[in-house]
């Protein structure tokens, strides 16, 4: 399993110095960074959700039959995506037997996706404890989804 | 792995349903959604001296749902409406308890991965729920929710 991805919030060098090396010392977590307040914690948090939104984009992007529904340049690390001829619901599950969690159905927007004509998308929420490795982890298991329902 | 779900019938019925197609000269309709997953379904049946004569089915859904009423409409000709329902109630307990499988359910055993998957039961439902519908005449779409 990945270790656990930490950013240590503090505004004492000192206690973010022992509290990273702390945390280090143990195989299952890794101390991503650090930061002296809140405000720039998240901002930290935010850089690094948007490279695996840019990713993640790209990845999926390169998928034939895939398509992404909702690419606004400023948006928040989440992939909805449809597949040509198969259902949402049957590549959660086949994702989800691969251990991949990803949400599907209208994600609580029905009016939106009538107004649109998706009846479901699949949705991979990207945050700061997911990796660049479990996107590639998604698109291959995606390749099962289309091996199986082709 | 996920073969056990996904059995090849069910893929084949699921990308070739049987039966698919409105029905102008039926005497018994139904509707169903499943609104979490933005399925529907509308069932024609015709039955002539309280035996299934033919069914029919259209609309859209995950291959589950698609292949279960596919697969349904297969089982359902020439029984009676009795038969009919009796099929329904075991075909939900094949879904949904560990009860050992009968050969009765036929070809339906296929369905038997989805008790392992219990957010997907309502998609391998929809049909039959339908079904019910449509023969007791209760007029009302259904909704599996």
């Amino acid at each position: 399993m990945a270790p656990l991805r930490i950013l240590v919030v503090d505004d004492s060098v000192v206690i973010r110095k022992i509290l990273s090396e702390t945390l280090s010392s143990d195989p299952d977590i890794e101390v991503v960074g650090t930061a002296g307040d809140g405000r720039i914690g998240l901002a930290k948090i935010a850089a690094y959700e948007h490279e695996l939104l840019v990713y993640g984009t790209e990845a999926l992007s390169r998928i034939p039959g895939l398509r992404l529904i909702g690419t606004a340049r400023e948006k928040a690390a989440v992939l909805s995506f449809v597949m040509d001829g198969i259902h949402p619901h049957d590549i959660g599950t086949v994702l989800d037997r691969q251990g991949i969690a990803v949400r599907t159905g209208h994600h609580c927007a029905q009016p939106v996706m009538d107004r649109f004509g998706v009846p479901a998308t699949a949705r991979a929420s990207l945050a700061l404890y997911n990796t660049f490795a479990e996107i590639d982890a998604l698109v291959a298991g995606l390749g099962k989804v289309k091996e199986i329902f082709s | 792995m996920v073969d056990d779900l996904y059995q090849e019938i069910i893929i084949d019925h699921s990308k070739r349903p049987r039966n698919c197609h409105p029905m102008a000269d039926a005497n018994r309709k139904a509707e169903g959604y499943n609104p979490l997953c933005g399925d529907e379904l509308k069932l024609y049946l015709k039955i002539e001296n309280d035996i299934v004569k033919d069914v029919s089915f259209v609309g859209s859904g995950c291959a589950i749902s698609t292949a279960s009423a596919s697969l349904m409409t297969e089982s359902l000709k020439g029984k009676s409406r009795e038969e009919s329902l009796k099929l329904l109630e075991k075909f939900h307990e094949l879904l949904t308890t560990d009860t050992p499988v009968t050969q009765e359910l036929g070809k339906l055993v296929v369905f038997c991965g989805v008790r392992d998957y219990p957010a997907r039961v309502k998609c391998a439902t929809l049909a039959w729920h339908t079904l019910k519908s449509a023969l007791t005449n209760s007029g009302e779409p259904v909704s599996t929710e």
